[in-house]
């Protein structure tokens, strides 16, 4: 696929991708991701099979979007047809939140919006205008201390590989905060639209339980 | 597919994109041929590989900022539930116990991130044969109000859902809600489902049942079976069987393999035909079991 020619490597939001002057392979994979959506944002990303012998039209019916996420507006122009999720990790470089199945299974795209658990994966972006988005990057304080969800899941060893993390951690902070982590049962009823592939359940549940205490306290 | 060209053909462009806050725009956009979509949880996973939207369709239509169209109301001799409300909303609203299959079924759809998006609306405009909340909705008697420019039709939920994925909805219409009578009596309701684990399911086999209790005997029984038959189908030769029985006597006796005879079942990926027919059985019994508490 053609892809309109940029001169940079850069993110979409206008931030370097390399403040610290150290170019590693994540600064290269975020740069070389983003690259795409410049100049006016006309990525693949809404579109669910690939373009594989055609430039993209010039003229697709894109919508401009104001997103609010983790506190800061961002203007974006999107293909209409882009997700959440897509919108976040590919044109705000905020891959904290992950892609597993990309169709509402597996919950690893979790993220809140005003406050509420919704699959990322399943929700077009045109849709959250003027809603709050909050992803895992929006839970740490700006000092860099963790929320205590986070810390409760590095405390009680509650993930293996990590992949589902991000998406487990942003539901548990949903299950606690909305008072919905009173018993173990009812943990798992709320945290049951995230699966984990390592089975770190028991690990998770014990996270929240003592999270739950610490958010009390 | 949308957005790509064809050997010989013009490009084909994707559509605009609508969210109109007011019902008139919505309808008068729906009149001009645009695609719904709602809460958007079987948007996407029915269209893998597949272009997003359908061909020719000038504009997608989302309905979620329709205000007027979400929310619970008690009204005069019915409540009236927006076809945009929530599984969450539904839930944890306040409701009575006629309700409870309703309930249980908000909670056993998908997860919370999907019981926060998918609609009520859309979980009966997607007639999928495995959707929880149709069997619920038969046995509360529910009607589905669709509303167009040229006014508002209310159907039975048993005529609007036709067949698998196959609705009475006009290309100019939007369901808009459904409606559910008040009981003559005091009404509850229960809900079982068997999936392959507890939670984040697709059902196998589920059963609602409702009981209208005037004095002590059953004035009114609605049973309805899913994922048995390609639409949720009650099971009349059961109901009159209950009809006039003790409400609190242990109904799950008067259960009998011939009340399951509307019931079609299938093999598919998640069971057997005879899995199922066998399922089914034990379902209602358990549901009677349930109601009978």
């Amino acid at each position: 696929m053609k892809r309109p020619p940029t001169s940079q490597p850069t993110t979409s939001s206008g931030a370097t991708a390399r403040e610290d002057g150290v170019f590693n392979r994540r600064h290269f994979l975020v740069g070389t991701a983003t690259s795409a959506v410049l100049p006016l944002s006309f990525g693949t990303t809404g579109v669910r099979e690939a373009v594989t012998d055609a430039a993209l039209p010039t003229q697709v019916p894109s919508s401009s979007v104001a997103l609010l996420v983790n506190g800061r507006t961002h203007r974006l122009i999107l293909d209409n047809r882009t997700t959440l999720l897509d919108a976040l990790r590919e044109h705000l470089a905020l891959t904290g939140t992950k892609k597993g199945c990309d169709h509402g299974q597996c919950g690893a795209c979790t993220v809140h919006l005003d406050g509420e658990p919704i699959l990322s994966c399943l929700t077009l972006v045109a849709s959250v205008e003027g809603r709050a988005v909050t992803t895992i990057e929006g839970l740490a304080q700006a000092d860099g201390a963790l929320h205590p969800v986070q810390q409760a899941f590095i405390d009680h060893d509650a993930f293996q590989c990590g992949y589902c993390t991000p998406g487990q951690i942003m539901s548990a902070v949903a299950c606690v905060e909305g008072d919905r982590a009173g018993s173990d049962a009812e943990i798992r009823e709320y945290m049951s639209g995230n699966l984990c592939r390592c089975a770190a359940y028991p690990n998770i549940v014990a996270a929240i339980r003592a999270a739950k205490t610490e958010v009390r306290s | 597919m949308l957005g790509s060209r064809t050997p010989s053909g013009p490009e084909i462009l994707p559509p605009r994109y609508a969210r109109p806050r007011l019902l008139d725009e919505a309808l008068a956009l729906r009149h001009g041929g645009a695609q719904i979509i709602a809460g958007g949880t079987d948007f996407y996973p029915a269209r893998v590989g597949r272009p997003l939207y359908d061909r020719d369709v000038p504009c997608v239509l989302d309905l979620t900022a329709l205000a007027e169209l979400r929310g619970i109301q008690d009204e005069a001799g019915c409540h009236r539930i927006g076809a945009l409300t929530s599984w969450t909303e539904i839930a944890e609203a306040p409701l009575p116990a006629q309700f409870y299959c309703l309930q249980a079924v908000a909670r056993e759809v998908g997860g919370r991130q999907i019981q926060n998006r998918g609609t009520i609306g859309g979980n009966l405009c997607n007639a999928s044969p495995a959707a929880d909340g149709v069997p619920a909705l038969l046995a509360l008697g529910a009607e589905i109000e669709l509303l167009s420019r040229a006014g508002k039709r209310v159907l039975p939920l048993s005529e609007f859902i036709r067949g698998p994925r196959q609705i009475a909805l006009r290309a100019d219409e939007i369901a808009s809600a459904v409606v559910i009578p008040k009981p003559k009596g005091a009404a509850h309701s229960s809900f079982v489902k068997l999936g392959a684990r507890k939670y984040l399911v697709i059902s196998i086999v589920m059963a609602a049942g409702y009981l209208d209790v005037v004095g002590s005997r059953i004035a009114e029984a609605r049973i309805a079976v899913g994922a048995c038959s390609p639409v949720a189908q009650r099971l009349p030769a059961l109901e009159a069987a209950l009809k006039g029985e003790v409400a609190i006597s242990s109904l799950s006796r008067l259960v009998k393999p011939e009340h399951l005879a509307p019931l079609k079942p299938i093999d598919d990926v998640r069971a057997s035909a005879e899995y199922r027919e066998e399922a089914a059985l034990t379902v209602v019994r358990r549901l009677l079991e349930e109601l009978s508490a």
